[in-house]
């Protein structure tokens, strides 16, 4: 089995990751090290997750992504998750995911209205 | 060709954890689960199959499907000689982790799913069952 790449892409000032539909761990953790190498080299206002092809979201995968928004809060930017399914939401709160806070919206043209707020409704702690 | 009642697949890899995820997925499918419950069903299975390759390195995820009295449903048993639980009753707590995961591994899929038993001996192994039943 090969690992799924993940591709960081920059549009204006935000980086752009779309998840694969069924990542396996090695992509997860590829996913936290291209951001973060990516925000050190664009240095973007924020990261858009586009998560809408997720079909499964287990407990290290949304630990993996609160991670990453708290890390990217630590560089500087903010995290918005789009795009989350109503099966991946229903299933992620009765295992008991949170993912910490990390804004989310509803499709990616939302999460680029979020980012482009002047002031964000909650800082993350 | 009649479709497979029941196998298994070995977990010994985190590799497996996703082709545990895909079986899973083709079981509950078939069984024409709904989306929903096809998403707790992998869910709860990813959960259970990173247990197995975390506390004990190895094992394996049988797999059968049921047909009890015209109820029909999966059945998941995640076997491993690792360690075993020493605790099982503080193990199924929210939050309660060994290793540095978030403690919701056992407790959050025994609410994804129907049934759950687990069975641990201390240096011997653990075998957690589940099952998910197709409602009408």
């Amino acid at each position: 089995m090969t690992n799924q790449n993940i591709s960081v892409a920059k549009v204006r000032d935000t980086l752009m990751v779309t998840m694969p539909a069924d990542p396996d761990d090695v992509t997860v953790t590829i996913f936290q090290e291209e951001v973060l190498r990516a925000m050190e080299k664009y240095r973007p206002k924020g990261l858009v997750l586009d998560i809408s092809v997720v079909e499964t979201l287990d407990s290290f995968f949304a630990r993996t992504i609160s991670e990453t928004s708290r890390m990217v809060a630590l560089m500087g930017g903010r995290t918005v998750i789009a795009g989350m399914r109503p099966s991946v939401a229903i299933t992620a709160t009765q295992l008991g995911l949170t993912l910490g806070g990390t804004l989310t919206a509803l499709t990616v043209d939302r999460a680029l209205d979020l980012l482009t707020q002047p002031h964000p409704r909650r800082r993350l702690r | 060709m009649s479709d497979p009642t029941q196998g298994n697949i070995s977990i010994r890899s985190e590799n497996d954890i996703v082709a545990a995820r895909r079986v899973v997925r083709d079981l509950a499918t078939r069984l024409c689960f709904g989306v929903t419950d096809v998403t707790r069903v992998i869910t709860a299975a990813s959960e259970l199959a990173r247990n197995v390759f975390l506390y004990a390195g190895a094992g394996t995820m049988w797999w059968s499907t049921l047909d009890r009295a015209g109820a029909v449903g999966l059945e998941l048993r995640f076997e491993d000689h690792g360690a075993g639980i020493s605790d099982v009753e503080l193990a199924m707590k929210p939050g309660y982790s060994t290793s540095r995961g978030l403690g919701l591994g056992l407790p959050g899929a025994k609410r994804l799913m129907d049934e759950m038993e687990i069975h641990s001996e201390v240096g011997k192994g653990t075998t957690v069952t589940v099952r998910k039943w197709l409602s009408k």
